[in-house]
């Protein structure tokens, strides 16, 4: 007998633009004590699926179409209001995806934990008090008696999410759904909370829906695993059969698309060993004014070679984007030195440069950014978007040369030349990643910053990015700094690896030598912590 | 959060300061004396009086007597009614015109809060269609409009209630709070809707329905005190505007406040009168206005935080 | 790959919608909102026509028939000397809505030229020019504004330069948060990168992106700049004789209401017509250029 049957869930969702299909025909079924995986991108309907459960779908626009979800001889979407009321919070608990907006901000965190349990039961409020301290001490928060009075703010990204899971599990629910619960943090952290969500499961017995995109993470906490593509289930099993033989093309291809692999072979870099292409000598930049004085950047020193591809790694806040930063100049460096080597005599110090001379070398210098969504102005067509750049510099002679150089430039990056008179809240967002990754080559740069070019998106788009990537800085010569916080995709396009930790570079080396020799404590606890 | 009261607190005394010096320039700088407009007064007349007001004196001179005399809260004479100190005046009319706004801030508060809530558990329904109309039309149906219509309909043709006068006659304080509350009920009750509408699409909303809380509480514990800190910011400028709006309404209602008393000051061009009303008024609202912004940040624990970054 | 001009000459271009297309596609469908944009245009183009429409001379008399209540000679009626309402009404129109128009551009030119600077350069110059901001903020201004009324004479000139003066404000803080979360933007950056200079950057890539916040709170100043004069000139303190303005009429219709009710009712009707339409427009632009509707 299962805890939770689930037949036949469709769910649709009205927009502007008519009735989009989320779920369609969903069914599974959870047992008692054991952990199901729900994997699948944006968009492919794992999270509306599992919030119709507990009826926290806004509806309207949402509507539940068909199915049936059976807990305990219960029908949940057919349930009223009062006994929803009695299962929420008490026999099913959810954790959700960022722990920094779901908590109350103007809510002591005590209270706020508490609450489920004088909502379900006839306990004391010190009584639920020392439960609560209790609680919070298993999940691994100190002094829990004290922080009980604080507010979420006090708490860093790590410390509310075990707040989070406290709350979910003091009123000893028998199923607990946890909605992407470490997307939002650091690989460290989120080994520890799906450490602890493990271990808990164990101890109390609970079942777990645990919804992800990232396949590795399905992988460790997953006993079963199903596959989600827009809304249908592609495939379901015992998770261990499902990554080992996947059966579907869908999960095939998902699964090939984890980085996992070293850098193919075809793409390393083969140039000269000793160039010094760009010099970083002692480069530190700081924030704040002197009382409150942050060094993000610590003393840094590094050389890129020409044609490589060098992946920076850390955790947020390690300094890695002041970093890349300051060589396009967005950021001053307090001290130290950035030099470009121009020819073979010749060297720019970027920090110095000023008017013209910057300008020129903007040129040489581009940049990706992290969100597709944001790095796109969203008044100017994809047109003009790669226009400017080439009016800017003078690089195109009149107005039919500029058109051809955008038109092949969308080409490159694999984009259709008949979108060039779009916006970019018409495309998807790897197409925006190409649009943005078009307008850094416009210019033809010889050095190209990407800061998490594809921590945005979707595994398999992911996977395509990083191949355009590859094949364009082969195609083109290119220098690139890879800037990411995914040890996996580094490792996957880097020829060499820095590790940076609070401001410092603590390690770098080849990228394969790197993993499979760390020498840094730093580089061997994140090597550790991947899942 | 004690370091940003006192801050704020401090910051408030240069305001008060520049209002009441920009106020006493003013008024002297106006072109001609204060008596150019009695052309019958003969020139030994306007002597006296010169020099019974101290305006023979440097302009600093003056500038600083006033001062001293503002510390020891004396407004000094009014220029029209020679009989009477600005003091009396403001003494005679400030209560009166404070207990019109308080009538009128509560009627805002309640009915405005209550319409927006009504409207942000269901919206897009009639229960959210209607009371925004009606605020919509308390918006575009100002008070010295309103008030005139309200003074016909109910006082002229319906005899209901007493078309003017302060505490005179039973129920004469009603148009009145009506008139002057009406705009700002209006205003609370679309930013009551619009903040507790924000709140409601929040995560930790979803978290608390997650929680098996039923929506009562949800709204009472969660969502309230974040849905109405647009209100609480706007009460500042809502007490600045109804003491404005005073004016029009003590008018039309013939209510002897301090509102009254400025417009009429205003026309008599009684120069001592309209300063000491100014910065009376003036030192009310930047208080008024601290006193909001403190208790916004005491609803708000985190804006104590930002502001003292800033 | 291209390699001819000739190949794309004959491609088939998809045409994109931009985002001012999308928004005017959700303002047609608010037919409050659209009934509002025509209000407005009827009334603005009515004042700009007057002097060829008004069907009497603005100080056209006639004694003899004093007060009248609306006729077919007098549509709206005649006031106690015997002049068209309707007439007068227009006239006033003209003054009420230049003053609503010509402070909300004085505080437009200000607010943006103030809010785009301190939120663009940020650091000190924005901490220090917003610190004025929040200072004349805590200042009471309607009481300011009688006072300069009273001090310098009535003049319409210093009317609109008073309401403007205070209206910028709100028009400074709008701007300057969104300009201060545009520097913020990736393609902010990208445009700097790029090497754009700071004036190709707030002309291309930030105004463009301000323009919809201040479209709607332009639409939102006008109202509210139309009750301020209406306000001062029903207290007295505002627009003079021979000059009009719909505050001036109502005023003028109260002392009158008992026996002439007309001549409260319809320059009342004109100005809540017009302060409804103006809003209802408003409250539609704010949803159609919300930003957060085109995500989905």
């Amino acid at each position: 007998m299962s805890l939770l049957t689930v037949n036949h869930l469709s769910i649709d969702f009205t927009t502007r633009d008519g009735t989009v299909s989320a779920v369609s025909d969903v069914s599974f079924t959870v047992d008692k004590g054991e952990t199901l995986g729900i994997v699948g991108e944006s968009g492919s309907g794992k999270s509306v699926s599992c919030y119709s459960l507990l009826g926290l779908i806004p509806m309207p626009p949402g509507h539940i179409k068909n199915g049936t979800a059976i807990f305990d001889g219960i029908d949940l979407l057919q349930a009223n209001e009062k006994t929803m009321r009695q299962i929420r919070g008490k026999r099913i608990s959810m954790i959700f995806q960022d722990p920094m907006t779901s908590l109350n901000p103007y809510m002591r965190v005590g209270q706020q934990i508490i609450e489920p349990l004088l909502q379900h039961s006839n306990m004391s409020k010190t009584a639920a008090k020392e439960k609560a301290i209790a609680l919070l001490e298993e999940v691994g928060i100190s002094d829990a008696a004290n922080r009980f009075q604080q507010y979420p703010h006090e708490f860093s990204g790590g410390m509310r999410q075990r707040v989070v899971i406290a709350m979910a599990l003091i009123t000893e629910p028998e199923l607990l759904i946890a909605d992407e619960p470490t997307t939002a943090l650091d690989v460290t952290i989120q080994a520890q909370i799906l450490e602890l969500i493990h271990e808990l499961q164990q101890r109390r017995n609970i079942a777990v829906i645990f919804i992800s995109h990232d396949l590795d993470v399905i992988k460790r906490m997953a006993d079963r695993t199903i596959v989600m593509e827009k809304g249908h289930i592609v495939e379901q099993g015992n998770t261990q059969a499902i990554f080992d033989a996947p059966t579907q093309a869908y999960t095939q291809k998902l699964i090939a698309s984890i980085p996992n692999s070293a850098k193919p072979e075809a793409y390393r870099f083969t140039g000269d060993q000793d160039s010094h292409f760009l010099t970083l000598n002692n480069i530190s930049i700081a924030y704040g004014n002197k009382k409150n004085l942050f060094k993000a950047v610590d003393n840094v020193s590094l050389t890129v070679k020409q044609g490589e591809i060098l992946g920076l790694v850390g955790e947020s806040g390690c300094g890695k984007t002041s970093l890349s930063h300051s060589i396009v100049r967005l950021v001053d460096i307090q001290q130290g030195e950035i030099c470009l080597q121009q020819d073979a005599l010749e060297k720019l110090s970027i920090a110095e440069l000023k008017g013209k001379a910057l300008k020129a070398t903007r040129k040489d210098i581009q940049m990706i950014f992290q969100d597709p969504y944001a790095s796109l102005n969203p008044r100017m067509t994809v047109f003009n978007t790669l226009a400017e750049p080439l009016r800017l510099h003078g690089l195109a002679s009149n107005a039919e040369d500029i058109k051809n150089k955008v038109l092949t430039l969308m080409q490159d990056v694999g984009l259709e030349a008949r979108w060039a008179n779009k916006y970019p809240h018409e495309f998807s967002g790897g197409q925006r990643q190409r649009i943005a990754i078009a307008r850094a080559l416009a210019v033809e740069p010889k050095l190209i910053i990407a800061d998490e070019p594809v921590s945005a998106l979707d595994v398999t788009i992911q996977a395509q990015i990083l191949s355009l990537l590859l094949k364009l800085c082969q195609e083109r010569q290119l220098t690139m700094i890879f800037i990411s916080h995914d040890l996996a995709v580094v490792r996957y396009i880097a020829d060499r690896t820095a590790v940076m930790n609070q401001g410092k570079i603590v390690e770098i080396n080849d990228t394969e030598s790197l993993y499979q020799n760390p020498s840094d404590p730093y580089t061997k606890s994140l090597l550790a912590a991947r899942v | 959060m004690l370091r940003f009261f006192v801050g704020r607190l401090l910051q408030s005394i240069p305001v008060i300061f520049i209002v009441i010096t920009a106020t006493f320039f003013l008024v002297r700088a106006a072109p001609g004396g204060p008596f150019d407009a009695e052309k019958t007064l003969s020139p030994e007349v306007i002597e006296r009086l010169n020099e019974r007001y101290n305006l023979d004196a440097p302009m600093y001179e003056q500038y600083f007597d006033y001062l001293g005399h503002l510390a020891q809260g004396d407004f000094g004479p009014s220029f029209r009614y020679t009989n009477r100190t600005v003091t009396e005046m403001i003494y005679a009319g400030l209560p009166i015109t404070f207990e019109l706004a308080i009538y009128a801030i509560m009627i805002a508060l309640v009915i405005g809060i209550f319409a927006g809530m009504l409207a942000a558990i269901k919206p897009n329904s009639a229960q959210d269609y209607i009371p925004m109309s009606l605020a919509m039309t308390g918006i575009c149906m100002p008070s010295f409009l309103l008030g005139p219509l309200l003074v016909l309909v109910f006082g002229i043709w319906l005899q209901w209630l007493p078309v003017s006068g302060w505490g005179y006659s039973p129920g004469d304080k009603i148009l009145p709070a009506i008139t002057l509350g009406s705009t700002y009920a209006a205003y609370i009750a679309r930013l009551t809707r619009g903040g507790m509408l924000e709140i409601l699409s929040q995560d930790y909303i979803r978290t608390a329905k997650a929680k098996g809380l039923p929506m009562a509480t949800i709204i009472i514990r969660h969502a309230l005190r974040g849905g109405l800190s647009p209100v609480v910011a706007f009460l500042g400028p809502a007490i600045a505007g109804l003491l404005a709006g005073s004016f029009v309404v003590e008018t039309i209602f013939q209510i002897p406040g301090l509102g009254r008393f400025y417009v009429q000051a205003a026309f008599n061009r009684d120069y001592t009168m309209i300063l000491g009303t100014t910065i009376l008024l003036s030192c009310l609202i930047v208080l008024l206005n601290m006193l909001s912004d403190l208790l916004a940040v005491w609803l708000n624990p985190r804006l104590a935080l930002s502001n003292e970054k800033n | 790959m291209i390699d001819s001009l000739k190949e794309y000459q004959n491609l088939n271009f998809e045409q994109g919608r931009s985002l001012w297309q999308d928004a005017w596609y959700r303002l047609n469908k608010n037919k409050l909102a659209m009934l509002g944009l025509y209000v407005i245009i009827f009334f603005v183009v009515v004042s700009i026509l007057t002097p060829w429409l008004a069907p009497y001379g603005y100080e056209t008399q006639n004694l003899a028939l004093g007060a009248s209540a609306p006729s077919a000679q007098h549509w709206l009626g005649t006031d106690i000397h015997g002049r068209d309402l309707m007439t007068r009404l227009m006239y006033g129109g003209r003054i009420s809505l230049m003053v609503g128009f010509a402070a909300t551009a004085v505080s437009l030119v200000i607010g943006i030229l103030w809010g785009t600077i301190a939120g663009y350069i940020g650091g000190l110059t924005d901490t220090i020019m917003m610190r004025i901001v929040d200072i004349l903020y805590a200042l009471p201004f309607m009481i300011f504004i009688i006072l300069l009324m009273v001090v310098f004479g009535r003049s319409l000139l210093l009317l609109f330069l008073a309401i403007g003066l205070i209206e910028w404000l709100t028009m400074a803080r709008i701007v300057r948060t969104q300009v201060l979360t545009l520097r913020k933007q990736e393609f902010v950056s990208a445009a700097v990168v790029t090497g754009l200079s700071h004036w190709q950057i707030i002309r291309r890539h930030i105004i463009p992106n301000v323009l919809g916040p201040v479209i709607v709170y332009i639409t939102l100043t006008i109202p509210s700049v139309m009750l301020l004069e209406a306000f001062l000139s029903f207290l007295g303190l505002g627009i003079q004789p021979p000059q009009s303005s719909w505050g001036v009429l109502i005023s003028g219709g109260v002392e009158t209401m008992e026996e002439y009710p007309w001549l409260l009712v319809f320059p009342g009707l004109a100005l809540s017509l017009t302060l409804f339409a103006l809003n209802f427009l408003g409250d539609g632009l704010r949803d159609a250029l919300d930003p957060r509707a085109t995500r989905d």
